[in-house]
């Protein structure tokens, strides 16, 4: 967490989804970045977005990398592309691994995981 | 231009091996050695040195140039992105040779992941299990770590899901382009005396029965993890034609870097399955001066059997979407339009970052490859996201 994602992960934690936005011509960047990529505005704030969103690629890990995560296989990791644009890599929750695919509507849900960090995953929309 | 105005003089590698007993410093003096032995030069006049980055190279050229007694380097440079660096580090040597900063330029690259943690593993070197994982300090990777998305195996079967999607393949359409790619490099290794996977055949039934590791990534789709290193030298083309009578000339070598295009970027801006940027594939071949058609031997960057599939796509030997049919139609094999992987790839032979790629497209414009393609006269060799080098006899 740096000074420029801390907002992301602040909001995360109240249960809401932002994405940085350009305040001169409003485009929407994520992962945050210290300029507008489009405009170079340097006044940028941020949105909260609908977390609504279709994932766009996904993949079942089988083999933890990591022991952190080896008691949560298998898992489904993917990237969502927000209704707003935006990807965001996260996990998919609320379903079998196995039933995740390219294009399901999902939505975004919040997992606290320590007593600090709470993390959009997203699950299927109804 | 470097087109023919600079020359791979010497190659040199090691053994390869899961767990080797020499340090990585010790594996780069032998490899730079033996280059130099090939190449027939002194290793007290290299004076230019050329190699990836920190983490991934751990042996700096300080510490090569205090082991080895070389008198002074003029030129030294590193380049980043862990196996994107394969066209770097020659472009930068026959930059350096080109513009007079160096005349004996050594590129190399040693791995220990035996001693120094294996690439695979995400959690390498760490101390407790507590700290840095929920939310990482670096940017992009605190996006991704937390949802346990951590290594190269797990970006790339994201992406291969994505070819799998837009292109309309089937699980069993993916599962026999990934398997062809995997057999015929690991047929290509089991006649090649110096690969780690020389005896052990693969045939299908272990290929499909293998554990999938990241889906649709079996364990065969996996590069290897391995100690070992490579190094060659390169010198003007007269100091090569001096030096051998078979010098590999450089006719390219290209890096490229765009906004979303960044090498092993989780975050890729429009569509992730295009991230060689078009114009430096022509640059590639433009400034060789040469076509698709004239490349005889490709060895294409495979931590990943999905990296050949994209890459044949990449340098423009099948069009976009068609290479996984190029492949079971065509093939990557000896009998093929355009051998690849003639080592046994990363897949295969052993992981070195690329570099033995390089070597193995030196030995086919040598003459001398274990699985030696007839009459190779220009060799590609590449990475996935555009770093590149068309060398020549």
């Amino acid at each position: 967490m740096t000074e420029l994602t801390a907002p992301y992960w602040q909001a995360a934690s109240e249960g809401r989804l932002v994405i940085q936005e350009c305040q001169s011509c409003g485009r929407l960047t994520h992962p945050p970045l210290p300029a507008c990529p489009r405009c170079h505005g340097r006044d940028l704030g941020w949105r909260e977005v609908s977390g609504t969103g279709t994932v766009y690629t996904y993949t079942v890990v089988r083999h933890p990398t990591h022991f952190a995560f080896a008691d949560q296989i298998p898992y489904a990791i993917a990237l969502v592309e927000l209704t707003e644009g935006p990807w965001l890599t996260t996990g998919i929750t609320g379903c079998d691994p196995t039933e995740v695919h390219a294009g399901m509507p999902v939505r975004a849900t919040f997992r606290q995981v320590t007593d600090t960090v709470t993390l959009p995953y997203f699950e299927p929309a109804p | 231009m470097i087109r023919r105005a600079v020359a791979i003089a010497g190659i040199g590698q090691t053994g390869y091996a899961k767990a080797l007993e020499p340090t990585a410093w010790e594996l780069a003096v032998e490899a730079v050695l033996a280059a130099c032995a090939d190449a027939g030069v002194d290793v007290a006049d290299v004076d230019g040195m050329c190699r990836f980055t920190a983490p991934f190279e751990t042996v700096s050229e300080a510490m090569l140039v205090r082991a080895l007694g070389i008198r002074e380097l003029s030129f030294f440079a590193q380049a980043p992105h862990g196996g994107e660096a394969l066209g770097a580090v020659v472009a930068h040597a026959a930059a350096a040779v080109s513009a007079g900063l160096a005349n004996v330029v050594v590129v190399y690259r040693a791995l220990s992941q035996s001693k120094g943690g294996r690439f695979g593993r995400a959690d390498r070197g760490a101390a407790d299990r507590s700290a840095d994982i929920v939310v990482p300090e670096q940017d992009n990777l605190s996006f991704a770590w937390p949802y346990g998305l951590m290594s190269p195996g797990q970006l790339f079967a994201l992406w291969t899901r994505r070819y799998a999607a837009v292109h309309g393949l089937t699980d069993e359409d993916l599962t026999r382009t990934l398997g062809t790619i995997a057999i015929t490099q690991r047929q290509y290794a089991n006649t090649n005396p110096a690969a780690m996977m020389r005896d052990r055949k693969l045939d299908w039934d272990t290929y499909r029965g293998a554990r999938m590791i990241s889906e649709p990534l079996r364990l065969f789709d996996l590069c290897l993890e391995n100690d070992g290193a490579c190094a060659f030298v390169i010198t003007s083309a007269a100091t090569a034609r001096a030096l051998r009578a078979d010098p590999v000339y450089v006719l390219s070598a290209t890096q490229t870097l765009s906004p979303y295009r960044e090498p092993m970027g989780i975050y890729t801006g429009g569509e992730m399955l295009e991230l060689f940027p078009p114009a430096a594939a022509d640059r590639l071949f433009g400034q060789a001066g040469v076509t698709r058609q004239d490349i005889d031997v490709a060895e294409l960057y495979d931590a990943t059997s999905y990296m050949t599939l994209r890459s044949l796509e990449s340098y423009g030997f099948a069009a976009g979407g068609a290479g996984w049919r190029y492949v079971l139609e065509q093939g990557t094999g000896p009998d093929s339009p355009l051998p690849v992987n003639t080592h046994g790839g990363h897949l295969s032979e052993a992981y070195l970052h690329g570099m033995n790629g390089i070597l193995e497209a030196v030995r086919q414009l040598r003459g001398t490859a274990a699985n030696q393609v007839s009459d190779a006269e220009i060799a590609l060799v590449g990475a996935p996201a555009g770093s590149a080098t068309i060398l020549a006899r």
